[in-house]
């Protein structure tokens, strides 16, 4: 065995963990998750009555076929609709959640003005699209401008809080640096912090893009416009088959959009992913 | 008090007294005392964890020392504290601290920011800064890569990169923490050239954290070196060429 070198440190074993240090947020969010798991099992207890579940599934689903294509016109027009209700809805709720995200991040505005941000955020989403969409109706009447009002204040909800969580958790290293090189909060946020969460809010945009139109769908039901009112009165008269076709355009809309979002999300990750390797 | 020059005399630069950090129960450095003159380049040498880059962070005012106090003269706007002298303070991060997904030029044009206030940047940096910028990126051997994603580029070129970005600023004050780290003999050689021509030719006082004594003996004025052992033991000298 060769000698060791005159100023190498002196062995020592290996430094274990106490328990209380091996925990960290992954593993106290899975125990906590746990114990919900096991607090929620009730829930699977259903009716107690005997039912043949398998056979209500087959009678139910056998009413949606063959599908009613006589209703397309009709259904494409209320799909445009709720197509403009769900974008008008999603530009709306994104211009206004910038503000209110950057006051909800702790990385960009003070202590003091994160909780009450936060707080309006919740509050929006507390309140389900449905009820947003019936207090757009009390507002402008029955109409799809009442489906826009309603949306966005539901989509403020998400999307502040998606945004605020973003600024959060990008490097704000970068907006650090930059503030030590002479730039200002706004300066620092637009170069610094910006560039970095632009990839989280185009896809949370896109996907609140794609929910909208899901919740456009239905907010019809209270008058809000859109493919909402055609679905409401194929229910009323057990219309299933012309059911089915709304939903197939809808599914063909939802998946087309979902696309589109893979597509950009994909050429974001695509571009950064080599330079977090290390470079060419 | 280590000094080149008084504290009241009209070339002097950077002001320290009785600077100390401590980290957790433990000083990195204490009782500090620096006077120096504008326009000289001052290595700062140790081992690593010695407390190098944190001294640059103190300097840069993104890091508030425990102890003692760090002043600027500036000939035209009088005595500044490190926070307040940021927008002429020009910054070489460690970590270049640039935006991956943001090209070449914009994170070199970024160096100007404290120039303009937040809505003439807006939009854009006007057409001569631009310019200007390209002919850094230019000089640093970083045209064909100007429009590029920084993430693209490789740690070599993103060195240069924060280090245009640097040289773009035109600051009286350079910090550049390892500048070099990652640069092949040529361009090691390059990069500490302009820094030393910098203070030189402009008067811009340089500190910048090297390993290798040979550069520290080619480019530097002063050295600055910690001690692991001691945190009152840091000491200055002078680079006789």
């Amino acid at each position: 065995m060769s000698p060791e070198p005159a100023n190498s440190p002196p062995v020592v074993a290996l430094p274990e963990l106490k328990w209380h240090e091996r925990l960290n947020v992954f593993t106290v969010t899975l125990l906590a998750f746990l114990l919900a798991v096991l607090a929620s099992l009730p829930a699977l207890r259903g009716s107690g009555r005997q039912l043949d579940y398998w056979a209500n599934i087959r009678r139910f689903l056998g009413y949606f076929f063959p599908p009613d294509f006589s209703v397309w016109q009709e259904t494409l027009r209320a799909l445009g609709e709720t197509f403009q209700i769900a974008v008008m809805a999603t530009l709306f709720a994104t211009l206004l959640s910038f503000p209110l995200a950057a006051l909800g991040a702790r990385t960009i505005a003070p202590r003091w003005l994160v909780l009450p941000a936060r707080l309006l955020m919740n509050g929006a989403r507390t309140i389900p699209s449905l009820v947003w969409a019936l207090i757009g109706v009390a507002i402008v009447g029955a109409n799809p401008l009442a489906g826009v009002i309603g949306l966005t204040f539901y989509s403020l909800g998400y999307l502040g809080k998606f945004f605020s969580d973003a600024f959060e958790s990008v490097d704000a290293e970068v907006a650090r640096g930059l503030r030590a090189i002479g730039a200002d909060r706004v300066q620092a946020f637009q170069h610094g912090l910006w560039p970095h969460a632009k990839p989280l809010v185009i896809s949370h945009v896109l996907w609140m893009l794609e929910y909208n139109l899901r919740a456009a769908s239905i907010i019809g039901y209270v008058g809000a416009g859109g493919l909402g009112m055609q679905l409401a009165s194929y229910y009323e008269y057990y219309a299933w088959e012309k059911v089915a076709t709304v939903l197939i355009f809808i599914l063909a809309l939802v998946t087309l959009l979902d696309l589109l979002g893979e597509w950009v999300r994909g050429r974001i990750t695509k571009k950064l992913g080599g330079g977090r390797l290390g470079g060419r | 008090m280590v000094a080149a020059t008084g504290k009241d005399s009209p070339t002097c630069h950077v002001a320290i007294r009785g600077l100390g950090l401590r980290r957790g129960d433990h000083w990195l450095f204490r009782g500090l005392d620096l006077v120096v003159p504008r326009g000289r380049f001052i290595a700062v040498v140790g081992p690593s964890g010695v407390g190098k880059s944190s001294f640059l962070s103190c300097l840069a005012g993104l890091v508030t020392p425990t102890e003692g106090d760090i002043e600027y003269c500036c000939l035209q706007r009088g005595l500044h504290t490190p926070a307040n002298f940021q927008g002429h303070t020009g910054v070489v991060f460690q970590h270049n601290l640039l935006v991956p997904n943001s090209t070449v030029l914009n994170n070199v044009l970024c160096g100007r920011l404290g120039r303009y206030p937040w809505w003439r940047t807006l939009l854009g940096f006007p057409r001569a800064d631009r310019e200007a910028a390209f002919r850094i990126i230019n000089d640093l051997g970083l045209a064909p890569l100007t429009h590029r994603w920084v993430c693209e580029t490789s740690g070599g070129e993103q060195q240069r990169a924060a280090f245009a970005r640097a040289l773009f600023q035109e600051p009286e004050l350079y910090l550049a923490d390892e500048p070099v780290s990652n640069l092949d003999v040529y361009l090691t050689g390059r990069v500490l050239g302009i820094l030393r021509q910098e203070s030189l030719a402009h008067g811009r006082t340089v500190f910048c954290v090297l390993h290798n004594p040979e550069l520290v003996e080619r480019f530097a004025d002063l050295v600055l070196s910690f001690d692991p052992a001691d945190p009152a033991g840091w000491k200055v000298r002078e680079v006789h060429r």
